[in-house]
């Protein structure tokens, strides 16, 4: 193909390269991607030089400090695959283990879940439902139980009819201590649970209690929701269906 | 300098054993031949070296070493320090003197005449003594493993100049002129030094910095060589200085191994004894160094027979490297037990079972019990046990094979064309599952593509929200856990980081593999359409992967030039095989799934053995890298394609080349047996599909004993009675071909206006 004088000289001895390596078919961008890598690999490599020269004191830079240069980029952008008497080596080694024998009837066979990319890769943000709480149940034992355990511990504000109250949404109060169900417990509830709060009317509990719980329930529930909501999305459902079962 | 001696070692035993004629040794074929023929400097040249060269009693690895260490002090012109030395180690007067050959490594041997190469080699001697006692501290200084183990000695020598770097164009002109001058049935053998000697010396003089006479040099002698070089040739002329070979692994490769050349004995007689007569024999030394001369009794071989073989980078294979023994055979097909209202299955006679009317012909029912002497056993390697869907599978694959078509050269069987379009040429890999349900193609921007070919739409299962919804005892419940909303003809998966060269299916349709440039192999789901797994090992482009026949076992070759055996369940490979000089573009396994053949760029194929990694055969004679490979169904038989457009078909049980298939212009991608070997398809980059007559090919084959031992093949010319048909496409290169259950051959490929 002739040069016609509109190609720059850079141009033209690319093309030139490129018939001197035996390549004869090439798209015309082909070139201009050719030059595009020179240029940017030559001035990497002088820029090296020139730190590695400025490094060494020295007034300019010479051979050694490129030879340097194009050594440390070498070993860093263009490697090449390891030698072949290291190949044989390792293959020697790995070739020594007989094949392991096959586990019958496993399911899918996959490495183990650490080397699979099979876990969730997500985590679930913690959703704030202003929903008032019965009397019945109080926040704050949730808060209290905060902690991973499914069972609620001592409630802090320690009555044991509270407890017996949590303890009907044992695990859900653990998983989705945020979570507020709307109750309106039979007046036989309220009266069981009066010393746990002021036996005021429901309304007012639920005035009251939002506001601090819901702060108090960002700051201490999330993370223990978010460890759990990512692998247990199925639960929240069954914890809606006990929440509703246990109305 | 421990690993130093191991190569010493063997160049130790050699000098000691030369006191027998030389020429008893080399009819040997042995892993020792090799270090064995690079003793003979000793014995060359000038005879009386030798006889002074004995060392003093002494452990034989220590005095090599102190002789190599002496040498190079003498040459750092530390003469007092080589003096006490001497003297303290009791070495004898005459081993200061720079030998004019150092071929047995007994210490990197300058010849007395270069003068000028001292201060060079000092250095360039450190820098190679470290990096061949750091790669050999790692390569064993056992001998066991065979003709793939560096040499040390080799890997020293094959740095050290040779006599007057001038010299060389004399030398080599010298050596011409004396073959073209012996009888005709000789010169053709002699002429297959011509190649690896010039690469040799070229290589020699650019490691030791003479450019300008390696350039005259190449330029007045590269003409000379075989076409089918001349890629090779190319690259060579490229590289005028050290600092050029440094990152290039295939040459050192080939600097560190030797060319094997196949020579019958009368010829190498004739060589000898011309190189020996002469007093400048420095041929001859390189020719110990650099070269495995493998000698046969019996008529030297034409040119014709000679072209056919040779052609790879590192010469012919040596014979014993393909003599060991292989299981070609096929393993036997389980018994299943079937309904007994299923008329037309019956793996095999069972006792008890009244006798169907229609006996199984094909394969599947081997009425013997007794085990197939070619056959491995059952349990030579662990394999995956059926399960249930897999037998419902097997049904299936008999009800099919009952109504499949018998192929033959008057039967052809008709070609179905999937044409990928837009693809853009980003097609890069092609897979089609056993049962010929599902499409998957891998592309060059990293996605992975999987096409239902059957009116079945793709369907993945539900979520896992949905999955509680659904009434798990119901009897359709496999259908129900499908999810209906996002069934789709084409499913994309992404993942990958670069462009996908190799895919394949697993034989239970619940897996896909893709390889890809980013060095990674993922496998997919196909029941969620996501991945599992990255196994991550090669870190270099993969290009290609192939599920076992059986599943769970699953092989990659890339650029790396090591083939991997992985398992699914293991993030880290079982097996690595190791030996190939360039990458490795094609792996296949054989239908037994106890061995794997690897095609390379290094224009060999090499069968391993999965249960220990070794190689048992070695088949040269493609003059280009291999991109296909094909097992035929029996099990006996591999044939393959490459850059240059020729089919080679090989014959594992004896390790011989077999049949020439040559029609294609271009490059051929893929290769396809039918179900039953009748008949062999073959496409190519120059968009056609040809089929070929197996049957014939491999019918009358001569497998005396002349031709087992010697590996003397008698191709004939007939590769035009082979040919059965071509069919055009339109500007469409033939990615990959299958063969259905029932015999009908569909074809891939992406257009390419």
């Amino acid at each position: 193909m002739s040069a016609p004088k509109t190609i720059p000289k850079d141009a033209q001895v690319m093309i030139q390269i490129l018939k001197d390596m035996g390549v004869t078919e090439y798209e015309p961008r082909v070139i201009n991607q050719m030059l595009e890598f020179t240029y940017r690999y030559v001035t990497t490599i002088i820029e090296d030089a020139k730190i590695y020269a400025t490094h060494a004191k020295k007034s300019s830079v010479d051979a050694d400090d490129i030879k340097l240069a194009i050594q440390c980029r070498m070993d860093q952008s263009f490697t090449s695959p390891p030698p072949r008497d290291f190949l044989l080596e390792v293959a020697r080694q790995k070739n020594q283990s007989p094949l392991p024998l096959i586990k019958p009837y496993t399911g899918p066979r996959l490495p183990p879940d650490r080397y699979c990319l099979t876990a969730p890769n997500y985590r679930l943000k913690s959703i704030q439902k202003k929903v008032a709480p019965s009397v019945g149940r109080i926040s704050v034992p949730r808060l209290s139980v905060g902690a991973v355990s499914s069972r609620p511990t001592t409630p802090t504000l320690g009555t044991t009819s509270v407890q017996s109250v949590s303890t009907k949404v044992g695990a859900p109060v653990s998983l989705t201590g945020q979570r507020f169900t709307v109750q309106i417990p039979p007046p036989s509830q309220m009266t069981t649970t009066k010393t746990t709060t002021p036996s005021t009317p429901a309304v007012s509990n639920v005035l009251i209690n939002p506001s601090l719980i819901g702060s108090k329930n960002i700051l201490i529930t999330t993370n223990m929701v978010s460890q759990n909501a990512a692998g247990e999305s199925l639960k929240r459902k069954h914890e809606d269906d006990e929440d509703y079962d246990a109305l | 300098m421990a690993a130093v001696q191991g190569g010493m070692v063997d160049a130790k035993d050699e000098l000691d054993i030369k006191s027998e004629p030389p020429s008893d040794g080399f009819g040997n074929s042995n892993a020792n031949d090799g270090r064995l023929l690079s003793s003979s400097p000793g014995a060359g040249t000038g005879g009386t070296a030798t006889g002074n060269n004995k060392p003093a009693p002494g452990p034989p690895e220590e005095q090599q070493t102190l002789l190599a260490v002496l040498q190079f002090l003498k040459k750092s012109k530390l003469a007092e320090s080589a003096e006490i030395l001497r003297r303290e180690a009791g070495l004898p007067e005459d081993a200061l003197d720079p030998k004019g050959t150092d071929a047995s490594g007994s210490g990197p041997g300058l010849a007395a005449g270069s003068g000028q190469v001292d201060g060079v080699d000092a250095s360039s001697l450190l820098s190679r003594v470290t990096v061949s006692s750091s790669a050999a501290a790692q390569a064993p200084k056992k001998a066991a493993a065979g003709e793939d183990q560096p040499d040390v000695s080799v890997v020293l020598s094959a740095y050290s100049q040779q006599g007057d770097p001038s010299l060389y164009d004399a030398y080599y002109s010298g050596l011409k002129r004396f073959i073209e001058s012996v009888l005709d049935c000789h010169r053709a053998e002699l002429s297959q030094l011509f190649y690896p000697l010039f690469v040799h010396m070229y290589l020699e003089l650019v490691y030791n910095n003479n450019e300008s006479v390696a350039k005259a040099f190449f330029e007045k002698f590269s003409g000379d060589q075989e076409c089918y070089y001349e890629q090779d040739l190319r690259i060579l002329s490229s590289l005028t200085k050290k600092e050029h070979m440094k990152g290039n692994e295939t040459l050192l490769d080939f600097r560190t191994s030797k060319f094997v050349l196949r020579i019958s004995r009368d010829s190498y007689q004739l060589l000898k004894r011309h190189l020996q007569e002469r007093q400048n024999n420095q041929i001859w030394n390189i020719i110990q160094e650099h070269l495995y001369i493998d000698i046969f009794d019996g008529m030297p071989r034409s040119k014709s027979q000679i072209d056919a073989m040779s052609g790879s980078l590192a010469g012919e294979a040596r014979r014993e490297a393909n003599k060991a023994k292989v299981f070609y055979g096929l393993l036997k097909e389980p018994e299943i037990e079937l309904p007994l209202d299923d008329e037309d299955e019956e793996a095999e006679n069972e006792e008890g079972k009244p006798k169907k009317k229609k006996p199984k012909k094909d394969s599947m029912g081997s009425k013997s019990k007794k085990q197939d002497p070619n056959a491995p056993l059952q349990t030579r390697i662990p394999l995956p046990e059926l399960k249930d869907s897999d037998k419902l599978d097997k049904i299936m694959y008999m009800k099919e094979s009952t109504k499949r078509i018998r192929l033959g050269s008057d039967n052809l069987p008709s070609i179905c064309f999937y044409t990928f379009l837009n693809a853009y040429q980003g097609l890069t890999a092609v897979d089609v599952t056993d049962d010929s349900s599902l499409i998957a193609g891998g592309f060059a921007d990293s996605t992975v593509r999987v096409w239902s070919v059957t009116p079945k739409k793709l369907r993945k299962v539900k979520s896992a929200a949905d999955l509680n919804l659904i009434d798990k005892e119901s009897d359709d419940v496999l259908e129900r856990i499908m999810d209906e909303k996002t069934a789709s003809e084409l499913k994309i998966l992404y993942g990958h980081s670069g462009p996908v060269y190799g895919i394949s299916f697993s034989p239970d349709r619940n897996y896909l593999l893709s390889s890809s440039e980013d060095g990674t192999i993922r496998l997919w789901s196909l029941q969620t359409f996501t991945c599992l797994v990255g196994y991550k090992g090669h870190n270099y482009p993969v290009w290609d992967t192939q599920f076992s026949p059986y599943g769970y076992y699953f092989v990659s070759g890339g650029h790396d030039r090591v083939a991997r055996l992985w398992a699914t369940d293991h993030y880290q490979p079982l097996r690595i095989f190791a030996g190939h000089l360039a990458d490795i573009t094609c792996t296949r396994f054989h239908p037994n799934s106890n061995y794997v053949a690897t095609g390379s760029s290094d224009r060999t194929i090499r069968l391993w053995d999965v249960l220990n990694g070794n190689c048992v055969r070695i088949f040269t004679g493609h003059k280009g890298p291999i991109h296909a490979l094909a097992f035929s169904p029996n099990g006996k038989f591999l044939a393959s394609g490459a850059t240059d457009g020729r089919v080679l078909l090989w014959d594992i049980g004896h390790g011989l080349m077999v049949g020439e298939l040559k029609g294609h212009t271009d490059t051929i991608y893929s290769l396809r047996f039918s179900r039953d070997g009748e008949i062999l398809a073959s496409g190519s980059m120059d968009n056609t599909v040809r089929l070929w007559d197996a049957m014939k090919a491999f019918d009358d084959l001569e497998t005396d004993d002349f031709t087992a031992a010697t590996g003397h093949i008698h191709l004939q010319d007939n590769s035009q009675e082979l040919l059965l048909g071509t069919y055009m496409t339109k500007s469409t290169p033939v990615l990959h071909l299958h063969f259905t259950r029932r015999n009908l051959l569909l074809a891939a490929g992406a257009y390419n206006p």
